[in-house]
């Protein structure tokens, strides 16, 4: 039984959840969303992300959609078109990866300021990605480097994970649902 | 003297360099996958080639023409033929000859003492004399595809005034080509096979267009100061001068525009974006700053914590817009564009504004205005005489009232340095009785006149006043002082007159100030 699959029957609904699956590009996105789809249907080639991807499984209790956005800079203009649309962002970030964590700050500042955005509680799930991989940032460096202090008006929560083993994905997911739950009841 | 390899922040990989480098190149060899790019860096006469990061290849520039005369005495000598103080004296009467240059063995000979020289020549004599130059600048240049990683031939610039383009994979020189300076700086554009442009910036203070089909230079551009940064900016040429300028020239020479720096140039880079159509060029100046043209338009400015010494724009890592900076006391600093940076073209260079372009609705050509256009063309030369000679004239009757004022003290101000004064008259009234207000100022910036006294010279004929002299009290520094009086005109004929003021000094008898009041015809008098 997959990820999901668990955590839908923890809600008890099935509802549709959209979520945004943001980050640069190498940062592991579909990596780590094909690690959360149910085993019998994960992609055995992870390979670059043109444009975006919408990944759609249902479980036993929940629908997710989920939008995995490429990450490189050409398509990452195409991100704003579907805040409306998300209901809880995931946003991976290469830990290794200590040059272009300005981009990442950059591109995160620039989501948290969009107009569909801005004024919503919406919950962001940030996984410090390739934990794994010597002399990576921890995920406390990341989120000092990100500014993720100042983000007061949205739930927010950040695990260190390696994607490639699947480790630290739970925690961050588990925390995602219980946001979804109590944003609606 | 090391090769320092850097992947993201870190340092990757470092070897040590066996002589002063002058300069490097990263460039594709072969076309094996993966591609993998090598790294030439040249000094003295050799390029080191080094791919995956290990020593690879070493590229020797072939040696110069030796002077035969010399070649031969050094024979001699190493048969026995001539003792070392011979050849010394041999060496020295070729030496003035200059068609082929010595060798460094010969001029090194020269210059030992006496008692060295012998164990010079049995250390020496075996080998054979050879002349070599050294690298002065390199740079790459696609062979065959414009492709980002298509195979690269290097180009290197020599201190004997050549330019050898060698190709990829076997080192073989492909091209060589002369210029009338020893080069400095290059610039490379185009593919080998197809067509191509190098740009090159000589110590003489030109700059040099080589192509194709030619082994010698095609185009010249001359400069009025030297070089210390070359771009080319599509067709046309981006020079860095140091007199603190920016010049761009057509490659055939022709200055298109001239910009002002704030400081000496350093170094020079160019800024291309392709995917945004966006190209400029970037400037290291020795104030810490970083400045981004794009023609003759500042763009931006970055401020450095040192001066920047070299610039690299371009893909680093998986960042297309990425500026790498070293600095002088040994920094390495990364910058990336932001993604929604924009560059705002406007023209900040001092000059006529965009206003002036705008067309005017000019009336038509009068016949008057024909006329006079015809007559100023044809004795335009004496209409300029006449003109300047009325206005020298007039400049010199100005200046003889000036003086005259000065001497007389006829100015309504005083330039007495002491008392320096102010005065102003109003006259109120319709008449027979006039008000008569004057204003008087001390301009100094902080002392207090004193003891002044102010007189009034008219014709008793026609007025008469009520106090023609006046005591002025202490004037502080800045504030207007009313001094009024009134004038009564006795007159009725209906004329007027004027009224002197005098501003005096107690115990002077030349005035510090003058005012003529031209006072206005009584209107009362008539009336009555
Ligand atoms: N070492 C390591 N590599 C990872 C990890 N997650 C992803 N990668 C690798 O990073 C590369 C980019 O992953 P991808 O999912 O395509 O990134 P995306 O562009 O964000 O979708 C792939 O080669 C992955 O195998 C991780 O946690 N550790
Ligand atoms: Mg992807």
């Amino acid at each position: 039984m997959g990820l999901f699959d668990r955590l839908a029957g923890w809600l008890g609904l099935k509802k549709e959840v959209n979520v945004l699956c943001l980050g640069l590009d190498n940062s592991g996105k579909t990596t780590i969303i094909n690690q959360l789809k149910p085993s019998n249907a994960q992609a055995q080639d992870i390979v670059p992300t043109i444009g975006f991807s919408i990944e759609k499984f249902k479980t036993s209790s929940l629908s997710f959609t989920v939008f995995d956005m490429s990450g490189q800079g050409r398509y990452r203009n195409l991100w704003e078109h579907y805040y409306k649309e998300g209901q809880a962002i995931i946003f991976v970030i290469d830990s290794a990866d200590k040059l272009r964590m300005v981009v990442a700050k950059e591109e995160l500042d620039t989501l948290l300021n969009h107009s569909d955005i801005k004024h919503r509680r919406i919950p962001i799930l940030f996984f410090a990605n390739k934990m794994d991989v010597r002399d990576a940032l921890s995920s406390v460096k990341v989120s000092q480097l990100l500014c993720l202090e100042n983000i007061k008006d949205k739930p927010w929560h950040i695990c260190a994970t390696d994607a490639l083993k699947g480790e630290g994905l739970q925690e961050g997911v588990d925390w995602l649902q219980d946001q979804i739950k109590t944003m609606r009841t | 003297m090391k090769l320092k390899v850097y992947r993201g922040t870190a340092l990757m990989s470092e070897s040590a360099l066996l002589d002063l480098p002058s300069g490097l190149a990263a460039f594709f060899m072969d076309l094996h996958e993966p591609r993998v790019p090598a790294v030439a860096v040249a000094s003295g006469p050799c390029v080191y080639v080094y791919k995956n990061l290990r020593p690879y290849f070493k590229f020797t520039l072939p040696g110069l023409e030796v002077n035969a005369l010399e070649q031969d005495l050094w024979q001699q000598a190493r048969e026995g033929q001539i003792d070392p103080v011979t050849l010394k004296e041999m060496l020295e009467s070729i030496r003035k000859k200059v068609d082929v240059p010595l060798s460094v063995r010969s001029l090194h000979f020269l210059s030992l003492e006496t008692e060295d020289m012998d164990d010079f020549l049995q250390l020496h004599k075996q080998q054979p004399i050879r002349r070599q130059t050294v690298i002065t600048c390199i740079g790459t240049l696609k062979k065959s595809t414009a492709d980002d990683d298509g195979v690269s031939c290097l180009v290197i610039g020599t201190e004997s005034c050549h330019v050898y383009v060698l190709d990829p994979e076997a080192f073989l020189i492909l091209s060589k080509m002369t210029l009338p300076a020893p080069p400095t700086m290059m610039d490379v554009t185009g593919q080998f096979d197809v067509e191509y442009r190098i740009t090159v910036a000589c110590r003489n203070g030109n700059i040099y267009v080589l192509r194709r089909e030619s082994d010698k230079p095609k185009y010249c551009i001359e400069l009025s100061s030297h070089p210390v940064g070359l771009v080319r900016v599509g067709k046309n040429v981006v020079v860095g001068c140091s007199d603190e300028s920016l010049q761009s020239f057509t490659q055939k020479g022709k200055k298109l525009w001239k910009a002002v720096l704030p400081a000496p140039v350093t170094t020079m880079a160019s800024m291309d974006l392709p995917a945004r159509g966006f190209q400029a060029v970037l400037l290291g100046l020795a104030n810490c700053e970083v400045q981004l043209y794009r023609d003759k338009n500042l763009l931006s400015t970055i401020k450095t914590p040192d001066v920047v010494t070299s610039i690299c724009f371009g893909r680093y890592g998986r960042e297309d817009g990425t500026l790498v900076m070293t600095t002088r006391k040994g920094g390495l600093m990364v910058k990336i564009l932001k993604r929604t940076a924009t560059f705002e073209d406007r023209d900040s260079a001092p000059g006529p504004p965009l206003a002036q372009s705008v067309r005017l609705n000019v009336p038509k050509k009068t016949k008057l205005y024909v006329d006079q256009t015809l007559r100023e063309r044809e004795n335009g030369a004496a209409m300029h005489g006449a003109f300047q000679m009325d206005l020298s004239r007039l400049r010199l009757a100005a200046a003889k009232a000036y003086v005259k004022a000065l001497e007389s003290s006829l100015a309504p101000m005083s330039a007495s340095l002491t008392e320096p004064l102010k005065m102003n008259a109003v006259v109120q009234g319709l008449g027979p009785s006039f008000k008569l207000t004057l204003n008087v100022q001390n301009t100094a910036a902080c002392r207090p006149v004193m003891n002044l006294a102010v007189s009034f010279l008219y014709d008793e004929s026609l007025y008469r006043m009520r106090s023609p002299y006046m005591r002025i009290p202490l004037l502080v520094p800045g504030l207007i002082y009313p001094v009024e009086t009134f004038v009564e005109c006795t007159s009725d004929k209906g004329v007027s007159d004027i009224i002197k003021v005098f501003v005096l000094h107690e115990g002077k008898s030349s005035p510090l100030l003058t005012a003529h009041i031209n006072m206005p015809v009584s209107e009362g008098l008539t009336l009555n």
